[in-house]
């Protein structure tokens, strides 16, 4: 990885670095299975999946959906449709709770309370 | 208090709207934004692909802009290739 790393590349470095923090502790060094993506959830998208985190049958049904090849474990490949579904939610909540302006505007995001402060471009 | 992989999820929105505010829809990134993003953003995906490459690739309703869906298919494309890479290295 280059020393400088822009934005973009930033956020997918993150992405892939949480990944390897659970994908690494069980089994497979590079899948996530259940218990480790359980974990990931509960720890790294515990705004996110705020009502989620708390029922292990929604974590389920959340890996189960995402587990395209069914071998009950999540490959990168996998879990980064997740974090593509929850970027596109994020998105989808800031233009709801975007404070009515002209112009482009968002408001706070996925798990920040819908309320505070909103900015416009 | 997001965590950091939320905070990195909601980063890449901010990157989206740096260039796709900049001339014409709000979500629409045209040709010459996406060539701008990828050179700033992302200059080792050009090595892979030309910028109009990646715009023929990504622009799925064929709409000549990249919309935020459009624009996520880009995110997991780069990711699964970083990805690969972060086992080479």
């Amino acid at each position: 990885m280059a020393c400088e790393m822009s934005q973009m590349e930033g956020s997918i470095q993150t992405i892939i670095n949480v990944f390897h923090q659970y994908s690494t502790r069980l089994g497979h060094p590079d899948t996530l299975n259940q218990q480790e993506f359980k974990q990931l959830v509960v720890k790294d998208l515990a705004n996110f999946l705020k009502e989620e985190k708390r029922d292990k049958k929604a974590i389920q049904d959340i890996m189960e959906d995402l587990d395209t090849n069914s071998d009950k474990e999540l490959s990168f490949e996998e879990y980064i449709i997740l974090m593509g579904r929850l970027t596109h939610a994020s998105h989808e909540e800031m233009h709801k709770n975007a404070p009515l302006s002209e112009g482009h505007s968002h408001g706070p995001g996925l798990g920040e309370g819908g309320h505070g402060h909103g900015h416009s471009h | 208090m997001l965590t950091d992989l939320e905070k990195a999820l909601n980063q890449l929105i901010g990157v989206y709207h740096k260039y796709s505010l900049l001339q014409g829809n709000y979500h629409a990134l045209y040709r010459n934004d996406m060539k701008k993003l990828l050179e700033v953003e992302g200059p080792r995906y050009l090595k892979i692909k030309s910028a109009d490459a990646w715009f023929k690739e990504l622009d799925i309703n064929c709409d000549n802009a990249i919309n935020f869906q459009e624009f996520l298919i880009l995110v997991v494309k780069m990711g699964v290739i970083a990805h690969e890479d972060s086992h080479k290295e």
